[in-house]
């Protein structure tokens, strides 16, 4: 992993190049485009000493939260932190817009929690910060979802000091 | 990554193209008067993309509440005016769109892939 971070070159290359080609052309119209060339953030150091959050939009949240609000038209914009050391058993899915029988049986393939424990014990990462983030990826007003939610959620990140964030659509 | 607040957002179903509208299309239907418009994105909300599924659970919600009601049985109709003249409207709407998913899940024909 070391002998990894310490390459230097295409450090700033975007990983997929056409991929805002790929998204328009597959969704004309689509609300997103590509306007600025968006670098990727570079590590600061090693994984393995890296504190790591993971945010998704899976709408997964502990039980007994409030869920999220699955039913409004114009979609929710609250996002629920989810203990890093929770037990699927300790969770639960609110949402509507993709398929969850598989992650009803194993969390673990829409949210990988188990496995990014796992990959802390091995030492793999250096820890994982005490909350993951998780939202419905239901929102049509794009301008309030950049304002609040991503703010929300990269303040909140920020604030539990983390290194790494590993974002997963659902 | 910027945001086109003005572009009519597409998105497949079953393979074909469909146009469904963005907010900034619903804002305008609003100012224009566009039922048309707005009726179809509440059958699309309501029908997960699917014009006609929507429909058909717009009614499948109102058949279940009417089969509640077939009997006359009792209801709380303080609690029913007591909501409505002291709640905002806004809430009303809110609670509006939780009851039809209520009233879908208790018809115990549920086609969504989530739960509420």
């Amino acid at each position: 992993m070391t002998e990894e971070f310490n390459k230097t070159e295409n450090k700033t290359k975007q990983l997929r190049p056409g991929l805002w080609q790929t998204v328009n052309e597959r969704y004309p119209g689509s609300m997103i485009t590509k306007s600025d060339y968006v670098t990727l953030a570079e590590l600061k150091k090693p994984l393995s000493e890296s504190r790591l959050t993971f945010v998704s939009t899976a709408g997964l949240q502990p039980k007994g939260s409030l869920p999220f609000d699955t039913v409004h038209p114009v979609g929710d914009y609250t996002f629920r932190r989810v203990p890093s050391n929770s037990k699927p058993s300790d969770l639960e899915i609110h949402q509507l817009k993709y398929p969850t029988f598989g992650a009803e049986r194993d969390l673990n393939v829409i949210f990988p929690i188990e496995r990014l424990q796992e990959l802390q014990t091995e030492g793999f990462i250096g820890e994982l910060a005490p909350n993951f983030f998780s939202f419905i990826g239901y929102n049509m007003d794009a301008e309030m979802l950049e304002r609040t939610l991503a703010e929300d959620i990269a303040e909140a990140v920020e604030a539990e000091g983390s290194d790494v964030a590993l974002l997963s659509p659902a | 990554m910027s945001l086109d607040h003005n572009a009519e957002k597409t998105f497949c179903e079953a393979g074909d193209w469909k146009i469904i509208m963005s907010l900034q299309y619903l804002k305008e239907a609003v100012a224009n008067g566009d039922s048309e418009s707005l009726i179809r994105y509440v059958r699309l909300h309501f029908g997960d993309g699917n014009e006609t599924v929507g429909r058909k659970e717009i009614d499948k919600a109102w058949v279940e509440a009417l089969k509640l009601l077939l009997d006359v049985p009792k209801t709380d109709r303080e609690f029913i005016e007591q909501t409505i003249k002291e709640k905002d409207a806004e809430t009303l709407a809110h609670l509006y769109f939780r009851l039809h998913f209520y009233f879908v899940e208790r018809s115990g024909e549920w086609i969504h892939d989530g739960r509420v």
